[in-house]
This record gives C-alpha cells, structure tokens and sequence, in this order.
C-alpha cells in the first residue's frame, strides 16, 4: 500500500509552492543536475509508507551527512550527455565505412552540427562512467550505500563497456562511432539506469548537504502497530526564522490533539511544522527538530487553508463537511493516517460548530491507529470531550499580556486556554477611534453646510 | 476623482477579468472588435461618480436597448481598417503618390505585396465608412452626445462626399488610390480616429444592451448624493439564470442592513448581488435589479472571502482586523461608501466575535451617510443592536425543513434566525457512521 495525501495538503504545507517561490521542495532542491531535480520532485510525489524502505533511504542520506560527501559532477557535465541520448534516430548512427579521406578532411575543416554532438556526447559520456567508477571505489566504504553501489558497478563492468573504460586520451573516430552503437543503441536501457542511480546520488547527496548545514535529524521509522505512535522532540518550522521549537509524543492512549490557543499564538504554525515533519519523515528525509521517531502511517491530510468554492456553489462550511467526509471515507479503508483540521467548522455558527467539534471529534477518537490534531476556538468543545473520551491531548499554546501588548511564547502547554485577545488587537489598531474621530469631524462639516 | 473600492472587493464579486469564467466583465463582453473590448474594460475599471454622466449613459444603453440595433460592421473589416489607418503616411501628396506608383511597380516586377495590402486597407476603410454612413441615420434620437454629434457633423458635410464617388467593390485606379489615401490618413486623419473611436462605443452600446435584453436586466436611475438612497423591488444575481429576486430599501433612518440566515440560505449570494449591482449602476450599465434608485456613492468595499496572509504573518483574524481598519478609514474621512462584510470576524472565538461584532457595527451604523449590509452567525449581536440602534434594519434568509432535507426558498424576511442545519448536513453525509463502521 502507497503513501497518500492530496493536493488541498501539499498546498497548505507549501510543499511545491506557487511558481516556484519559497517551498518545502526548494529548501532542499540543492540538486546539480536537472534529472537529480526531476528525482527529488518524484520522491516528494510519492513519500514511503514501508518502515524499512524508508530506514534504508534515510540510512543512505545520514551516511553521505556524516561522511560530509560532495558531488564531484557539474552540471554541464549532464547537458552533452542528455542532448545526445536524446536523439534516438537510428539513422544518424556514425558509419565507420563511410570514414574516407574525403569526410576526414571535411571533418577537420567544419563537422557538421550532429556529428559534433555526437562526439561530444560520447565524450563526454566516457568521461562520465570513468569518473563514476573512480566515485564508487571512493564510497567502497559506505556500508549504507552499498547495494547501489554494487548495482552501479554491475553496469560499468558489463563487458560491452570494458572497452570505454580502458580507454585512454582522445578517442579516435573509429571508437566514437563503435562506442555509440553501443550506449545510444544497444545498452541504452543500462546507461540510462546508470544516470538514474547518479540522479538519485546527487539528490541523496544535496540532502545531505541541506541536513548539514540547517542541523536537521534523520527520523527513526518504526513498523506500525505500536503504541508509540510518535515521538518528537525540537520540532519547528523549517521556513519560519528564529522559529521556537517543540515536544510531542503520541502513543495510541492519546492520540487526539485538542490544540486551542488564541488568534496569532501559532496554532497554524505549529500545525504545519509538525505536518511538514511527517511528511518528510514519511520520505526518509531529515526534518527541522532534534529527535524523531514515528511509528509508519499510510498518509497524511491537512486542512489548514480550505477555500470555499462558491463557484460551484459550496459554502465554507459545507466545503468543510466534504472534507471531513473525505477523511471519513479513507479510514473506513483501515489506514493510519495523520489527520489535520485547523479551527474545524469555522465557516458556520458557533452553535454547529460546537455540535459537531465534539461529534466528529469523539468519533475520530474511536480510531486508534491514526494521529489527529484538531484546533478550534470552540474552548466549550474541549470541556465535554474531556468526559467523553480517554485519548484526547489537550494542548494550547499561550499568550501572556505585557500591558496592553500581548506577547506569543509560541511553546505547547498542558490544558485547554480561554485565552483571547481579539478586542485587544482591534483597539491596538484603534479601528473603533478612527471611527469616532472621523465622526466628529463629519458633524463640523454638516453644521458649516447648515449655516 | 473616481470611485473607490480596491482588489479584494472585485475578487468578491467577480467583477473584472477577461479570462475568468463567471466575471462580470465577461458576461457582458460581447463585443465584436478589440478596441470596443478595451472600452468596456476601461469602464469596468472606472466606475463613474457624477449622477448626470451615469444617467446619460444608462440612458444611451437604453436607447440601444429598445431599439435593438445589430452591430452593422464586419469585425474583420474593422480590423483590416484599424491596420491601414494606425501606418503613417508622407504628409506631401506628390511625395506619397510617388511611393505608391514606386509599389504597383514592384508588385507588377517582383509580386511584392505592399501595394496590395494598401489597396485592400483602403477598400476595407471605405466600407466601413459607407456601411457607418447608412447607419447614422438609423441612430436618430439617440442621447448619446459628443462624439456621436462629431461623427454626424461628419458625414453631413462636404468632407465625406468624396464617399458617393467610389463604387462598391470596384478596384481602385492609381490615381484613385493616391487621393482618397491621401484624404483619409492625411486630410482627414482626426476625424478619422473620432470614427473608430465612435464605432468602438457602438459595439460596446449594442453587446451591452444585447446582453441585458437576452438576461432581462433593467437600467437604474442615479440620484444626487444628498439623498442617501439604495431602493430595488427584485435584485438577483445577474449570473444565476433563475435567482430569487428580493426587494430591498436602504435609506439614512435605515442605513444597516444586518443580515443572518443557515448556512447555504444564500446570504453570501445576496450580499453579491448587491455589491455588483451597485458597481453596475455607478458604470451606468443595465443591472440585474427591477425599478433601482440610488443615491451616488463614493466608493464600494466588500469582504467576503479575505484569506489569511501567512507569508505576511497574518492571521486570518488579523486579516479581517486590518480589512476593517481599512474601511474604517475611509468612512471616517466622511466618504459616503457602501460597504458588505461577510460573516464578520469569523476567524475568532465566539466571545470575541460577540464583542468586536458588536462594537464595530455601532460605530459603522452611526455614519448614516453610508450603507452597511452585515451577516453573522452570532445572532445574540443583533438583539444587543435592536437595544442601541434605531437605525438597523434586521432580515434573514429563512429556511425550510422537510423532514430532514433542508429546502431553501431564498427569500428576504424581516427579523433575526437562529435556523441552523449543520449537524443535519453532516448527518445527510452520513458521515458518523462511515468513521464508526
């Protein structure tokens, strides 16, 4: 079984970003290549639900990290080589008959565009596998990395290419045309594996680099079914500077976060920075925190920023009540899943909203195996649900008041807060003055009209 | 100065944006030529702010309107014209016939085709101007001024009887092509632009009203400022084929409308309707609203669907804090506005929402120069407003209950509801028993 997750969730953890501004993605797209970049977009695309597929990768990147390996490749290096494989035309293959003196000379005078990427692309081509295999012989020693290694050589040994190998200075005419038929023809599948395994080397690589220098840890994947679900400590969000970091552990006795706290404490802030952390984990990717370990769940959905779709004639609310019937239809399937609903209900009236906070929070509760994290300003919600249910978190996030200022520590506490601030925060930006002032003045100006 | 409103409000109400499905803009964009296109999009982008010029032209619209006159020009022929008269020409006569011998002669040696492509410039320039020429007089009556006044003086005069000489669909001799080019690019050139110009505001003028015909919009009447009135016997959404048309009176005694109703009654519809009806009106266009009466306004703003803004590092709390703020100013500078904010402060907790709700409306209400339509869920506002205010108007849009399927009939009534159907629509889905299953 796959890893899911849907669009309305890499929106709202800004995991691709909109035209390309800062995203998830280009925190770590350090990559040298654009095929390294094509493979990181792939493995973002699909994020790993198996434990140990996801241990060995994380293995693999944690190994690079440690031995602090850098990519010996440019990325011109690639360009020769992909225009070249690009052109798969039987008919431009070189003809060693043709070699006359004639061509010889029109060769050495002007070789006409094609022939000359031809030659380049082997070139460079050859150059690439000799490099590679000198690369491999360095990282001899990564036991992590071994089984690609392995694989790699596999294909550089392949008697076919023993010939490039050994080759030595400039190639003659004679072996570009018989080395092309081999790598753009024959043994194409296998040159084309290798530039996989060199793409993934370089994203593998470039992550390592990013894990480095932002001091990013490598998750722990534990097979599922566990009563530890997750643990996680110094979690913060990659993207916000001087961001304060965090402590969370779920095991299956408490497996509801009840998140409360007031406008602008950063209850979506820290929904996201743990969301983030999932899902990366979820790709054997390091994340911004100090320690993690995460018991493997088959998906993650958030529901932080849900536009209403008035086009197709769908209130706020009930776009809401589509979604939560969207995350109802995938645990029916008997996934764990990480499930994320930012101030649930907040497009209809308090009343409903109570309501239903509290039923479909208590039936979420029934679901062991899933993680949920829940925020609302329906505080009221919070005092039934402590009754009615054994496995419910409740956190907030606080505000402590300097005068009339109030003041974010952006740290979890235990309990449910009635914190709120919103007058506060109107009369600091002193709407009900402007509106006041403004009036007196209208009246001055009304009295002048009536002399 | 010009009317007021910002981005947000035409988001709102889906006012501009050539290639937005459902904009207003392209409801009403039948144009046949780029240059009307343009027009209408510099109305869209201008409302207007003087109650004689708005009804001078809803008046014209009118008159299109009832007449039901076709766009009497080819759009190709437009545009082939457009192309010849927008390329410059030698200022001396001799100068320029030298060049257009100079290009028969190389269309005849070499097959060049610039002097082809002047010749059917030309032709097409001609036609336009006979076709505009038997169509003046069937404009007779029309309110339109200026530049239709221009354009007739035009054609009356001796300037354009060179017209009556040319035959339809003749070739033109040398000769024939030196002068009349030498007359329509040189001689003629500024009243040349007013007739693209003029042809431009017909397309808009007949796409305009076309559309209101089709969709039964009606035309309102402005009224000076001072009045302070915004009165409509059925206003819909002028998208919504079949919208529920509903009454509506705002007035000084009455200048707040507060506004509640389910989830889905259609409060966010309502609220539109009248935002792009008043945005309608000021442009002078048809709008989507029987027997309309409004006072001029200087501006309009709406804040129905605010988004958070976290790359500012604003909450979605502090986005409508800063959205009122906003309007506030403008109020307070003593702008007579109207103003729409949908389900105020719902990105808080309900005791703030209560108390912000509540004292915002109050100061609002108190400009009586300015409209303010106000939907919440916190309906205990409203009773503490019926204390305060006396100039608050109260409506809902009710609901029905059929057993357990809500029906909704989207008509306005007087008073405050506390109908709410949540729990019933997240029943309907069923969803409950899909998570315990």
């Amino acid at each position: 079984m796959s890893f899911t997750t849907d669009k309305q969730t890499l929106e709202d953890l800004n995991i691709f970003g909109k035209h390309g501004g800062d995203s998830i993605y280009n925190i770590f797209n350090r990559c040298v290549t654009r095929g390294g970049a094509a493979v990181l977009a792939e493995l973002f695309r699909y994020p790993l639900a198996d434990f140990e597929a996801i241990n060995k990768r994380s293995g693999i990147i944690q190994s690079f990290a440690l031995a602090g390996t850098s990519f010996p490749f440019k990325g011109a290096d690639f360009d020769a080589v992909e225009s070249y494989l690009a052109n798969t035309d039987e008919r431009s293959k070189l003809t060693v008959q043709e070699n006359t003196v004639a061509r010889k000379l029109t060769n050495m005078i002007a070789m006409d565009i094609e022939t000359q990427q031809i030659y380049k692309g082997v070139e460079a081509l050859v150059a690439l596998m000799k490099k590679t295999q000198e690369l491999m012989e360095e990282l001899n020693e990564n036991k992590f990395y071994k089984q690609e290694n392995e694989e790699i050589r596999t294909i550089l040994n392949n008697p076919a290419f023993t010939e490039m190998n050994q080759s030595r200075g400039k190639l003659s005419p004679t072996q570009i045309a018989d080395f092309d038929v081999m790598l753009r023809f024959r043994y194409r599948t296998l040159v084309e594996k290798l530039l996989q395994h060199i793409f993934h080397l370089d994203v593998y690589l470039a992550i390592a680099k990013v894990a480095n220098e932002r001091k990013f840890v490598f998750p722990k994947a534990l097979p599922a079914g566990q009563p530890d679900l997750l643990k996680l400590e110094g979690v913060y969000h990659p993207q916000v500077k001087n961001a304060v970091p965090n402590n969370i552990h779920v095991t299956t006795d408490n497996n509801v976060i009840f998140l409360t706290g007031a406008n602008m404490a950063g209850k979506s802030t820290f929904m996201k920075s743990l969301s983030i952390a999932m899902f990366l984990a979820h790709m054997g990717f390091p994340v911004a925190a100090q320690q993690m370990e995460f018991a493997v769940l088959d998906g993650v959905y958030t529901t932080i920023n849900l536009p209403d779709n008035l086009g197709m004639g769908a209130s706020h609310f009930y776009a809401e009540v589509l979604r939560v019937k969207k995350m109802a239809e995938e645990l029916q399937l008997k996934k764990g899943l990480f499930i994320v609903f930012d101030e649930l209900f907040r497009g209809t009236n308090v009343k409903d909203a109570y309501e239903a906070t509290i039923a479909i929070t208590s039936a979420f509760a029934k679901k062991r195996k899933s993680i949920f994290l829940i925020s609302t300003h329906i505080i009221e919600a919070g005092d039934v649900l402590k009754e009615k249910c054994s496995n419910i978190n409740f956190v907030y996030l606080p505000t402590r008041m300097n005068g009339h200022q109030p003041v974010y520590t952006y740290t979890l506490e235990q309990g449910i807060t009635g914190d709120r601030h919103g007058m506060v925060i109107i009369n600091n930006e002193k709407i009900l003055e402007i509106l006041q002032n403004g009036k007196k003045q209208l009246r001055k100006t009304t009295a002048n009209y009536g002399i | 100065m010009g009317f007021k409103t910002d981005k947000q409000t035409l988001d709102d109400l889906n006012i501009t944006g050539r290639f937005k499905a459902q904009s207003v803009f392209s409801l009403f964009n039948d144009t046949q030529t780029g240059g009307g296109e343009k027009l209408l999009e510099g109305m869209f982008q201008q409302p207007l702010t003087d109650a004689a010029a708005i009804n001078n032209r809803s008046d014209v619209f009118n008159y299109f309107h009832n007449k039901q006159l076709s766009f009497p020009f080819n759009p190709s022929t437009i545009q082939a014209a457009e192309t010849y008269l927008g390329e410059e020409t030698g200022s001396s006569y001799l100068l320029a016939a030298g060049a257009h011998l100079r290009r028969k002669f190389l269309q005849m040696a070499m097959k060049d085709e610039q002097y082809g492509q002047l010749q059917s410039g030309l032709l097409a320039t001609i036609d336009m101007l006979k076709a505009l020429q038997q169509f003046l007089p069937l404009m007779e009556g029309c309110p339109a001024t200026g530049l239709f006044e221009t354009v007739a003086v035009t054609f009356k005069g001796d300037k354009m009887k060179w017209l009556q000489e040319v035959g339809v669909d003749q070739p033109l001799t040398l000769l024939q092509l030196a002068r009349y080019d030498h007359l329509v690019r040189h001689v003629l050139r500024n009243e040349m632009e007013g007739i693209l110009r003029f042809i431009y505001h017909l397309d808009v003028y007949i796409a305009v009203s076309n559309v209101a015909r089709e969709r039964n919009f009606l035309y309102a009447r402005a009224l000076p400022k001072d009045q302070h009135i915004f009165q409509t016997t059925a206003l819909h959404h002028p998208a919504l084929k079949n919208g529920v048309a509903n009454p509506l009176h705002l007035h000084e005694d009455r200048n707040v409308l507060f506004l509640t109703g389910a989830n889905m009654a259609g409060k966010s519809t309502l609220m539109k309707s009248l935002g792009i009806a008043v945005y309608l009106a000021h442009m002078g266009f048809p709008v989507a609203a029987r027997d309309l009466v409004f006072s001029v306004r200087d501006g309009l703003y709406t804040s129905i669907n605010v988004s958070d803004n976290l790359n500012l590092g604003y909450s979605h709390f502090y986005a409508e804090v800063l959205r009122v703020k906003k309007v506030a100013e403008q109020v307070a500078e003593g702008n007579d506005l109207v103003v729409i904010f949908d389900e105020l402060f719902k990105g808080t907790n309900v005791k703030d929402a209560y108390d912000a709700t509540l004292a915002v409306t109050k100061e609002f209400a108190a400009y009586r120069n300015s409209f303010f339509v106000i939907s919440t869920h916190i309906i205990e506002v409203g009773a503490a407003l019926q204390q305060e205010c006396d100039n608050l108007q109260f409506s809902y849009l009710p609901t029905i209950m059929e057993g357990s399927v809500p029906r909704y009939p989207y008509t306005l009534t007087a008073g405050i509801t506390n109908d709410r159907h949540g729990m019933i629509i997240i029943e309907n889905e069923r969803i409950l028993e899909m998570i315990q299953e």
